[in-house]
């Protein structure tokens, strides 16, 4: 039988002797396997042109090394020096990913309302995402770039929703891991990033590990910005009466355990810091200084100002629930708080409050600012 | 007087003999099978619909995990359609890199099906080492051209994602040493074992016609002794001008369909060396500079029409019909998945034989559930 094609032909697979040959066939089929045997103690296989020796790698103890291509998750990418997140916020990535997990909420500028090219807040379900890179591939401005990093197991339910922290990569940890990646867009993606920096204010588009550097850096952005920042308080915030002060008092003494006093803890030493430092707040008695923790605070975006103040009278108020239910359910369940950031990357600057809660505190921040946004589309003033 | 009676027993849907979530109802007169019917869906994941609400290059991912061995080859028949859709021409350097991934990916997928068969018959684990050990080369080699071990994602319309890094060929070429003495080595280990042969030999046997009436596909059909390749029958990409052969089998059973295989892997392999020499000298780029910008690929609104494509995966023929009503989605997105067709017979190929050479017959089909069900 022959069947001829076009360069090639059909032939019929050899079937071998039709009779059995008494064990010959199994001796030589084991004398493979003590080949193997005997090379597996002895040598390793190291070049892909070779069929035996251990090829195992000790996972824990060994690492391979992956490929410059090497994908596993996105991360967003920040300029090593000034913080500034390349990230405009053009949704292409939200809108290309075929499970739908990224979710971006843009930036606004606090005085005008107007969007800002640069991100508010940024989640991605890491649990969800099917690491396909085209959120790395379709990004116009080099921001989102597929991290190497794989050991993520984290035993906190939504722990792999990752925000903007948890995200926020320097250009140089992605310069390691991809040389000739980043060489190619390098140019490019600095210079977009120049643009848009010109298009951004204050602490707007900087990530958000490298906001207390910055400060540090520049004393007088701080106090400009504090300086700006009774003349943008709106007051949302029904005064306190004396009451629940008392009682608020009384629950401060509680040890912080949840994400609501933890929050609120900071906030009253953000207040009490503020008070020492710019000497304002004459009126105020330390009783309240949990209700009004947010004057003067280290955060320099009025926007976040708000919301942190916000966020901090809810945390007052479910504690006052609490306590006079002698209970103690939380009502704002603590943010995700992403373990990532924290674990596996190098972080440039390691924060200098107690990371947890601050992180907690600017979580609940921004959501409260999101939802304040969402009742007002107007726009603050 | 004694009387038998016949019995209906459950085969899966945890993992029959490690081929995924799959169900057989099978009665059985003692040892014998009487009846055997499939039951699929337990793997079902809405390929289909969720292509039809996504935009053409948003399915690219998602068919990395119709066959999860293979995803080079899900992809190319992807990106097969959508190009005759589209009328989007490709370059012959995509061509050739296209084919050298899929016939990879051949190697790799029939190794590992070879290894799944002898684990079912009872070489347990040791021929399924060999092969994952030359699957784990191939896939370092795939890592490194796409980023990915399994899911590739590395077609795109017009081309492929990148082209390969410089690393690549030469890593290639070491692969290529090592491969012949895999195969004679694999072939020798088991070729000739006189309880492989018992249990393989003249069990499962898939008549030519019957075969042909089912639209079997792939080295099954090959094996009942239909010499069906589209790459020679519809020669698609630079499979035209590849010189390579047909192995087919002669009776259909279990053991053609393991011979086949391994034959089809030294095939694959001088279709690699083919390709590695003539690489250097092709020409255009890895992708259409036309469709170069992903934004272009996002934004792809085929003309209205339909178009059905279909490349011989390493489990048959993989087709993609889609249906475009000039958006940005299909209207119709529609697989043939060969692992679906080639399980239908798996009755007609059971009946008469005992219950042990159940498991051995389905591990000769080769069969991944995420096609089967998609």
């Amino acid at each position: 039988m022959s069947i001829e094609f076009d360069r090639g032909k059909a032939y019929p697979v050899d079937r071998g002797t039709p009779n059995m040959r008494n064990g010959q066939g199994m001796l030589a089929g084991m004398g493979v396997v003590f080949k193997h045997f005997r090379d597996a103690m002895t040598k390793k296989l190291d070049s892909p042109a070779e069929t035996s020796g251990i090829f195992t790698v000790e996972y824990p103890e060994e690492h391979f090394t992956l490929p410059e291509a090497a994908r596993n998750f996105p991360i967003l990418l920040y300029e090593d020096s000034s913080g500034q997140e390349l990230c405009t916020s053009c949704f292409q990535c939200e809108r290309i990913c075929p499970p739908q997990v990224i979710h971006i909420t843009q930036a606004k500028d606090s005085l005008t309302g107007k969007a800002v090219p640069a991100i508010a807040e940024f989640l991605i379900e890491y649990d969800a995402c099917m690491s396909c890179g085209l959120c790395a591939e379709v990004c116009p401005f080099d921001a989102i770039k597929m991290d190497h990093a794989y050991e993520l197991s984290t035993d906190v339910h939504g722990g792999l929703t990752i925000d903007r922290t948890g995200l926020d990569r320097p250009i140089s940890y992605y310069e390691q891991l991809a040389p000739s990646f980043w060489a190619e867009v390098k140019d490019g993606a600095l210079k977009k990033l120049q643009g848009t920096m010109k298009r951004r204010t204050g602490l707007i588009g900087v990530a958000p590990r490298m906001v207390e550097t910055l400060k540090s850096a520049a004393p007088s952005t701080q106090r400009e910005a504090a300086a700006a920042l009774p003349a943008t308080l709106e007051t949302p915030i029904p005064a306190p009466s004396a009451a629940p002060a008392a009682a608020e008092s009384v629950a401060a003494t509680i040890p912080a355990t949840d994400g609501d006093t933890k929050a609120a803890k900071l906030a009253a030493i953000r207040a009490a810091n503020a008070k020492k430092d710019a000497s304002v707040a004459s009126a105020e008695t330390g009783g309240t200084s949990t209700v009004l923790p947010a004057e003067g605070a280290a955060v320099a975006d009025p926007k976040a100002e708000k919301a942190a103040k916000l966020a901090a009278i809810r945390a007052a108020n479910a504690r006052k629930d609490s306590s006079d239910t002698q209970a103690a359910p939380a009502i704002e369940t603590p943010a995700e708080v992403p373990v990532i950031a924290t674990s596996d990357t190098p972080p440039v600057v390691a924060p200098v409050n107690d990371a947890k809660a601050e992180k907690a505190a600017k979580l609940a921040a921004i959501r409260a600012a999101n939802a304040k946004k969402n009742e007002n589309p107007e726009g603050t003033p | 007087m004694q009387t038998t009676q016949e019995l209906q027993i459950n085969i899966g849907p945890q993992h029959p003999s490690t081929h995924g979530v799959f169900r057989m109802t099978v009665t059985v007169d003692g040892e014998t099978v009487v009846k055997l019917d499939p039951v699929f869906g337990y793997l079902h994941r809405n390929h289909e619909q969720l292509a039809e609400v996504s935009t053409y290059i948003q399915s690219m991912p998602y068919t990395d995990r119709l066959d999860y061995f293979n995803s080079m080859a899900s992809n190319y028949g992807l990106a097969l359609a959508v190009e005759k859709l589209a009328g989007i021409e490709v370059p012959q350097r995509a061509n050739y890199i296209r084919a050298l991934m899929n016939e990879l990916t051949r190697i790799l997928n029939h190794a590992t099906a070879i290894g799944f068969l002898l684990n079912d018959m009872g070489a347990w684990q040791t021929a399924l080492a060999f092969s994952m050990r030359e699957r784990e080369k191939i896939l370092d080699l795939f890592e490194m051209a796409s980023g990915a071990r399994m899911m590739c994602n590395y077609f795109r319309f017009g081309g492929i994602w990148r082209d390969l890094p410089t690393e690549f060929i030469p890593q290639l070429k070491q692969l290529m040493i090592g491969l012949p003495t895999f195969f004679d080595e694999f072939d020798r280990l088991l070729r000739e074992n006189e309880i492989l042969r018992m249990r393989s030999i003249n069990i499962g046997i898939l008549p030519k016609e019957l075969a042909a009436a089912y639209s079997v596909t792939g080295p099954v059909l090959r094996a009942s002794g239909i010499a069906y390749d589209i790459r020679k029958a519809e020669p698609y990409g630079i499979y035209g001008e590849l010189d390579f052969d047909v192995p087919i089998g002669t009776v259909g059973d279990v053991y053609d369909r393991y011979l086949v295989r391994i034959e089809e892997m030294r095939q694959s392999y001088r279709m690699i060396q083919q390709i590695i020499e003539r690489l250097p000298d092709t020409t255009g780029g890895h992708i259409n500079p036309k469709m170069a910008d992903i934004g272009r690929q996002k934004t792809l609104r085929p003309p209205v029409g339909d178009v059905y494509a279909r490349i011989e995966s390493p489990k048959g023929e993989l087709g993609f019909y889609l249906v475009s009503d000039g958006s940005e989605r299909p209207y119709r997105y529609k697989v043939r998945a060969p692992s679906f067709i080639n399980l239908t017979p798996l009755g007609d190929m059971c009946r008469g034989y005992k219950v042990a050479d159940v498991v051995v017959i389905l591990g000769s089909i080769d069969i991944v559930m995420g096609e089967v069900d998609r």
